[in-house]
C-alpha cells in the first residue's frame, strides 16, 4: 500500500486525494474497515493528528464513516463512490486538456494522438 | 532516589573493584602457600620471586587503583557524554555528588581493609602472631602511662581523623574537577590546576592558623589533663610534659578534624553550587 | 493543561556569544513539532536548558507550569545527539536502569521493540555499532510515557531505512497528551510528520507556524521555505 506524498501541499489534503484515489481503484472497497488511524498514519509516515484531519474531511463528505463500536468503514454506497470517481476522472481529464491546449493542440489533434498511443500501447 | 543511584554507584564501580581485590588477596595467598613450602627447587624458585613482586605491585595497585578509578568514575560519569544520562534523572545534583562520596569512601575503608587482611594472610604465622601481640600490648601502656586511661578516647579521634581525612580526599578531588569544568577549554588541566590551588591555599591557611596559635599566650600549657587523671609518676615535670602532650594532642587532632570537616562543607557546597547553576556538558 | 512548554524572554549567552535571545515559545500537548534551525543556532541550547541541563540567563521556561528540576525530569524524555549510555553496560542493564529511575518507564515495550529489531539484550553496548547504539537509545527515550520528549538529531547520519524505523517509533508511540520536539537541519525527511515547526536563526525565534497552514499560504514546502529565511 504505497502512499505518495509530496511537500508542497498540505499534507491532510494529500491524504484525503490518496485515499479518495484507493476508494475509487478499488484498493478500499465499498464496506471495507480501515485501520486504526495510528496505523494508517504509520503506513503514511505522517502525524496521527493529520491523519485524523483527513478522516474528518471525508467523514464530512460521506466517503468514510465511524461505527462508535466497530470502528472506521468505507462507505457502502455505490453511488457516491461512482460519482466521486466521475469528478475523479474529469478533474484529471480537464488538467490533461489544458495542458493540450498550452500546447497548442485542438481538440481532434488530441483525440487523434490519443487514439494513436493507445493502439501502439495494446 | 539516592539509594538508587548508590546501588547503581556500587554495581559500576564493584565491576572493577572486587576483581582488583580478589586478585590481591589471591596474590597473598599463593605467596602465603609458596613461603610455606620452604626451599624450592629452581624453577620453582623463580616463580616465588615473581609472586612475592607481583604481590607487591598488587599492594601499591590497590591503593593507587582505588584513588584513580573515584577520579575517574566522578569525571567519566558526570563530567563526559555519561553526564547527559545522569543529569538528565530525576534526581537533585547533590543526591548524584552523595551517591559518589558515599560509595567512594567505602572503596577507600575497604581498600585498607584488604591491605591489611593481605597482610594478615602473608606474616599470619603463630610466631608472628605473638610478636603482634607483644607489640601492641607495649603500645597500649605506652598509651596508657602517656594518656591516662581514657586513652580509648584518642584511639577514637584518630580514627574520625582518617575517616574525615578520607572525605576530605575525596571532596577535595570533586571540587576540582567541577571547578575545572567551568572552563570551556582545556577542563582536565583546569581541574589539575584547581586541586593544586586549593591544596596550596589550605596549606597556607593551616600555617597561618597555627602561627597565630602558637603566638597567642594561651595558657594551654597550664591546662589540667583532658583525658582524666594522669597517672602520677615522679615530680611536677614529669605532670608538667605530660599535660603539654595531653593539651596539645587534645586540641590538635580535634582542631584538624573541625577544619577538615569545614573544608570539606566548603568542598561539597562549591561542587553542588556548579552542578546546579553552572553546568556545561559539551 | 494544554500548554507543555512556555518560554518567556529566553536568554542564554556564553561569555560573548549569544546562544539564546529573548525566545518566546508556547507548545500545546499532542504535536509533533519541528526545531528548525542550521547548525550552531541555538536548537541545542534551547533543548538543553528545557531539560536542565543549562540554565538560563534572563527570562523564563516552564514545562507543565514547572521549572524545570526534579519534578520536570519525571516528564521529559530526553534524546541528545551522542550517545550517553555507559559502554559497559548491556542493553539489559540499561533497560532496568531506565525502569529503575523512571516511573513512566515501559519495560514490555522496550524489549518489543528491541525483539522487532532482532537486538539481542544481552550485548554490552561497547560491542554494537554506533547505528545501533543510537536506536538503542531511542528505544529507551520513547518506551518512556513522558509528557514531553526532546529528541536532538535524531536522524543525522543515519541511513534511510533507519530513519523509516525512527519516524515509524514517533508515529506510533504517539500520545494526544504529549508534544514530541523534534530538532533537526534535516527537513525534506521529517515535514510530513510535523505538525508545527519552529524556524531559529541566529539565537532567535523567527517563525512559529502549522506545517499545513505555511503550505496552504506560501504554496511550497517547509524546506523550500527553510531554504529562504536560511539563505546564507
Amino acid at each position: 500500500m504505497q502512499w505518495e506524498l509530496n511537500t508542497e501541499k498540505p499534507v491532510y489534503l494529500q491524504l484525503v486525494e490518496q485515499i479518495q484515489a484507493k476508494i475509487i481503484s478499488g484498493i478500499y472497497k465499498p464496506g471495507d474497515k480501515l485501520p486504526s488511524v495510528r496505523d494508517l498514519a504509520a503506513q503514511a509516515m505522517v502525524n496521527p493528528n493529520t491523519m485524523q484531519r483527513a478522516m474528518t474531511e471525508l467523514e464530512r463528505d460521506g466517503l468514510v464513516y465511524t461505527n462508535r463500536t466497530a470502528g472506521r468503514f468505507i462507505t457502502s454506497d455505490e453511488e457516491l463512490i461512482k460519482q466521486l470517481k466521475t469528478e475523479y476522472i474529469a478533474a484529471i481529464v480537464q488538467d490533461f486538456l489544458d495542458k493540450m491546449k498550452q500546447l497548442g493542440l485542438g481538440s481532434d489533434e488530441i483525440i487523434s494522438y490519443l487514439n494513436i498511443i493507445i493502439e501502439n500501447k495494446k | 532516589m539516592l539509594a538508587k543511584l548508590t546501588k547503581h554507584e556500587l554495581y559500576a564501580t564493584g565491576r572493577i573493584f572486587l576483581p582488583l581485590y580478589s586478585i590481591m588477596l589471591l596474590l597473598s595467598l599463593i605467596n602465603r602457600g609458596f613461603s610455606s613450602i620452604g626451599e624450592l627447587s629452581s624453577p620453582f624458585k623463580t616463580l616465588k620471586g615473581f609472586m612475592v613482586a607481583a604481590y607487591v605491585i598488587s599492594i601499591v595497585a590497590t591503593l593507587v587503583i582505588t584513588f584513580v578509578i573515584i577520579i575517574l568514575r566522578f569525571y567519566k560519569n558526570l563530567m563526559s557524554d555519561e553526564g547527559y544520562l545522569m543529569f538528565t534523572l530525576p534526581v537533585k545534583p547533590s543526591q548524584l555528588i552523595n551517591a559518589k562520596l558515599i560509595v567512594s569512601f567505602l572503596w577507600n575503608i575497604l581498600s585498607i581493609f584488604v591491605v591489611a587482611t593481605s597482610l594478615f594472610i602473608i606474616l599470619g604465622t603463630s610466631k608472628n602472631l605473638e610478636m603482634f601481640r607483644g607489640l601492641l600490648d607495649l603500645a597500649v601502656t605506652g598509651l596508657k602511662s602517656t594518656f591516662g586511661s581514657s586513652y580509648p578516647i584518642l584511639i577514637a579521634e584518630y580514627i574520625i581523623m582518617i575517616f574525615v581525612g578520607t572525605i576530605y580526599q575525596i571532596l577535595m578531588i570533586y571540587v576540582s574537577i567541577a571547578i575545572g569544568h567551568l572552563l570551556n577549554e582545556h577542563k582536565v588541566i583546569g581541574s589539575f590546576a584547581a586541586y593544586i590551588a586549593i591544596n596550596t591555599i589550605i596549606q597556607m591557611l593551616v600555617s597561618i592558623i597555627v602561627l597565630i596559635w602558637t603566638n597567642l599566650e594561651l595558657s594551654i600549657f597550664t591546662y589540667t589533663p583532658y583525658y582524666g587523671t594522669t597517672e602520677t609518676i615522679t615530680g611536677n615535670n614529669v605532670n608538667y610534659s605530660v599535660s603539654i602532650v595531653q593539651a596539645i594532642t587534645k586540641q590538635i587532632i580535634p582542631f584538624s578534624i573541625i577544619f577538615s570537616v569545614l573544608c570539606c562543607v566548603a568542598f561539597y557546597l562549591v561542587t553542588n553550587y556548579i552542578f546546579k547553576k553552572k553546568l556545561n556538558l559539551n | 493543561m494544554s500548554v507543555i512548554l512556555e518560554c518567556k524572554s529566553l536568554t542564554k549567552k556564553f561569555g560573548s556569544t549569544t546562544a539564546l535571545f529573548n525566545v518566546n515559545l508556547s507548545l500545546e500537548r499532542g504535536k509533533i513539532i519541528g526545531l528548525l534551525g542550521p547548525n550552531g543556532s541555538g536548537k541545542t541550547t534551547l533543548i538543553k536548558i528545557i531539560n536542565g541541563l543549562l540554565v538560563p540567563d534572563t527570562g523564563s521556561i516552564k514545562i507543565a507550569g514547572m521549572n524545570p528540576g526534579v519534578e520536570s525530569k519525571k516528564i521529559v524524555s530526553y534524546l541528545p545527539e551522542k550517545t550517553y549510555l555507559p559502554d559497559w553496560m548491556k542493553v539489559s542493564e540499561a533497560i532496568s536502569f531506565f525502569k529503575d529511575f523512571y516511573g513512566d518507564f515501559e519495560e514490555k515495550r522496550a524489549y518489543d521493540m528491541l525483539h522487532r529489531l532482532n537486538l539481542d539484550p544481552t550485548k554490552r553496548l561497547k560491542t554494537l555499532s554506533k547505528g545501533t547504539k543510537e536506536k538503542v537509545q531511542l528505544i529507551l527515550v520513547m518506551s518512556r510515557r513522558a509528557n514531553l520528549y526532546c529528541l536532538d538529531e535524531p536522524i543525522g547520519g543515519v541511513d534511510p531505512a533507519a530513519r523509516d524505523y525512527i519516524l515509524n517509533t514517533i508515529i506510533t508511540n504517539y500520545d494526544e497528551n504529549a508534544t514530541v520536539i523534534i530538532s533537526t537541519h534535516l527537513i525534506a525527511d521529517i515535514e510530513n510528520v510535523l505538525d508545527e515547526v519552529v524556524f531559529i536563526k541566529e539565537g532567535s525565534l523567527v517563525l512559529h507556524a502549522p506545517v499545513d497552514e505555511i503550505r496552504e499560504k506560501e504554496g511550497k514546502s517547509i524546506d523550500s521555505l527553510f531554504r529562504e529565511v536560511f539563505r546564507c
